[in-house]
């Protein structure tokens, strides 16, 4: 299915990918970038279930353990004369009510072989109706994606024998997907020294996805839920462009943004609702043709795969110079979290034959301009045109990759700025003191009390000196946990910072008179002692004064002549 | 159920192949079948084949690919038969298409769709007792790790 094109990368940057890839093991790299991810994720959620909050959080229980010793002896010198081919086949599980065929309703979690049919479960006599959802969303992913539309195609049965397969086949697009042609952006994360980059997307086609099969540790058989089989699923397939771990993890984690700023999918890898074939093949710089292609799967989370993946490329660089390419055979690998590898799953691959044909049972997929035209325009605004915005709004590649990871605080921190928000300000406090308590508390941007409004409000009241950063703190962190008004806080607990030096100055002289043996020591020259009166001083208003104003007349009156 | 859909997907594959040029690669044993070449006169690219020697159907392999067992007394048996279906459908290659626009498929209609709007099957026990190894939640299979 997935086919190579030539694609040649200067051997400088292929250079510098490879050796970083191979420095990232040594812990340098990769907790920082990790964990920028995942603070990011906890912001998340998707309106069809409530238990992706934890999405990318799971992964931060995985250790990030060091590579194997004989990976990291890897001579970086080495993998400099070889570049890495990978190319991205991904399953997105659509968050459809129903199922692709039939009516049966879907729900991750369900009570197993609950939410099954005779249409889902392949009975004799049973006709598939296409959900009107399916197309829809898969116009607006090929849209996103920057496709060329069939406005003709139509479905085919790819034949295989598995227990998790009802039918014996599934229902899936073949030779005319409904979309092709396109290409995805991104840029890379700035603690891997950042970068922009396009890679090719070689199509987008509809199918069903199997029941859930597990196998038992002790069984004589194994066990079936068919709950998911019928599911829609799109499977997006990317040119083999991308050349390490870490360009497939963005690229893979750039699909997530996509499918959950489009809300078609929640786009979670824990539930399997975004899934990642990736072929890795190596060959020596200037070679023409690709090296053996290896599939790896059973990654389910950006940094197991940018781990797995600069894993496979280091194992088959070593092989290649060691004289023993022969040893790189196509198969499919797994990956092993404990043990940080990949291993042998299957060999004996490429000759499946699928006896793909047209389905009989279902018509073709008729698109109109009109009906492109009416998604086209109602598609929101995509992740890489929020980027290029907040980038022109002056906000650091940081701050725009942070907010703009996920969909839901990109709406927050857009409102409170059209709330009239200072843009900085606005993303200081998200990426702060809000990012922080969501973490804490396990929340999404969306559960917590404080509004957008309520934070330009805050921002604003700061600015204009109302009342003291230190106090905006407190007020936001009531806000956020009980809801209500910036205004009614402030008035309710008299918040309102002194800023009438008359008031501060009566403050200053009490403190001052209160301290005697202080004072007598700051004016023998123990100066560090302001310290301790503008603290007195803060404490006597509450910490209302106004700090600037505070330490001037303080300092006036310390040093003013006895 | 499953024997059913292969012996569908045997067949079924035939008549597509005739509708559909740029996949007939993939109907290996179709590729080498002269369709009644003495019937048809080639008028589209896929019809040159035609020409080549009739190869009887590998029987054996078709079999395998469908997950049915058969003896060598019906191999022997079915080889005619499928012949029989695949020059059936050689007919086919008579019909003069000389103006008609390669089709994606056979029916005129298109886009039955459905809207979005779940229904709970209400007859379940139904389904799952018709099951040999259900045994509560899940359906028991043989143990598979391999799927080729």
């Amino acid at each position: 299915m997935f086919e190579y094109v030539v694609n040649y990368l200067n051997p400088m940057i292929m250079a510098s990918i490879c050796s970083r890839g191979v420095f990232s093991r040594s812990l340098l790299l990769y907790p920082s970038a990790f964990l920028t991810r995942r603070n990011g994720a906890l912001f998340c959620t998707m309106q069809s279930s409530g238990a992706q909050t934890v999405t990318k959080g799971e992964t931060s229980k995985t250790p990030m353990e060091a590579l194997p010793r004989k990976q990291t002896k890897v001579h970086e010198g080495m993998l400099k004369d070889y570049e890495a081919v990978i190319g991205i086949e991904t399953h997105v599980q659509l968050s459809t009510l129903t199922k692709a065929f039939c009516s049966c309703p879907y729900m991750y979690g369900s009570q197993p072989n609950s939410t099954i049919c005779p249409v889902c479960m392949g009975l004799p006599g049973t006709l598939p109706v296409l959900n009107s959802k399916v197309i829809e969303f898969a116009v607006k992913v090929g849209l996103a994606l920057n496709c060329e539309l069939s406005l003709n195609s139509k479905f085919d049965r790819k034949q295989y024998f598995y227990p998790d397969l009802p039918k014996g086949y599934q229902i899936s697009q073949f030779d005319i997907p409904i979309a092709r042609n396109g290409f995805v952006d991104l840029d890379l994360p700035i603690e891997f020294g950042g970068g922009h980059r396009r890679f090719g997307i070689t199509r987008v086609h509809m199918e069903e996805d199997a029941g859930k099969l597990l196998h038992s540790e002790n069984g004589t058989g194994s066990q079936v839920d068919f709950n998911r089989a019928g599911v829609p699923l799109l499977e997006i397939v990317s040119e083999p462009d991308i050349r390490s771990g870490l360009e497939a993890a963005e690229y893979a984690a750039e699909i997530q943004r996509l499918v959950r700023y489009l809300g078609i999918s929640n786009g979670n890898m824990q539930e399997g609702s975004l899934r990642c074939d990736v072929n890795v093949s190596v060959r020596p710089i200037g070679q023409l043709e690709f090296g053996t292609k290896v599939e790896i799967k059973n990654m389910n989370s950006f940094s197991a795969m940018h781990r797995a993946i600069d894993f496979e490329i280091s194992r088959q660089a070593v092989l290649h110079n060691e004289g023993q390419v022969d040893e790189i055979v196509q198969e499919t690998r797994l990956w092993d979290e404990g043990a940080q590898r990949t291993i042998t799953m299957r060999t004996k691959e490429g000759l499946a034959d699928y006896r793909y044909f047209p389905e009989p049972d279902l018509p073709e997929v008729s698109l109109t301009r009109e009906y492109i035209d009416k998604i086209s325009a109602s598609l929101p605004e995509l992740p890489e045109m929020k980027r290029r915005r907040y980038e022109k709004m002056g906000l650091s590649m940081q701050d725009v990759l942070f907010l703009a990871n996920d969909v839901n605080v990109c709406n927050f921190f857009d409102a409170a700025v059209e709330k009239g928000a200072d843009i900085k300000m606005a993303a200081n406090w998200i990426m702060g003191d809000i990012a922080a308590y969501l973490k804490n508390e396990r929340f999404c941007i969306n559960e917590i009390k404080l509004t957008p409004e309520e934070l330009a409000e805050l921002i604003s009241s700061i600015k204009n000196g109302i009342i003291s950063g230190k106090i905006g703190k407190e007020i936001l962190l009531e806000l956020v946990a009980k809801g209500g008004t910036v205004k009614a806080i402030i008035e309710e607990k008299d918040l309102v910072q002194i800023t009438d030096p008359v008031e501060i100055e009566k403050m200053v002289e009490k403190v001052i008179a209160e301290n005697p043996k202080q004072l007598k020591q700051y004016r023998e020259g123990k100066t560090k002692l302001q310290g301790f009166f503008a603290g007195q001083v803060m404490k006597a208003s509450k910490g209302k004064a106004n700090p600037v104003l505070l330490n001037k007349i303080l300092l006036e009156k310390l040093n003013a002549n006895s | 159920m499953a024997v059913a859909n292969a012996a569908l997907a045997m067949v079924g594959g035939i008549g597509v192949t005739m509708l559909q040029r740029q996949r007939n690669q993939l109907y290996s044993f179709m590729a080498k079948n002269p369709l009644g070449h003495a019937l048809v006169r080639p008028r589209r690219d896929f019809s040159a084949r035609s020409s080549s020697s009739l190869l009887p159907p590998d029987v054996p392999r078709l079999a395998e690919t469908a997950r049915i067992a058969l003896t060598p007394d019906e191999v022997e048996e079915f080889a005619p038969k499928i012949g029989q279906i695949i020059d059936w459908f050689g007919q086919l290659q008579a019909i003069d298409l000389q103006n008609v626009d390669p089709a994606l498929r056979a029916d005129a209609e298109s886009n039955n769709l459905r809207e979005d709007f779940p229904e709970t099957f209400d007859n379940r026990e139904a389904l799952l007792a018709a099951v040999p190894t259900y045994e509560k939640p899940y359906i028991k299979v043989p143990k598979v790790l391999n799927k080729d």
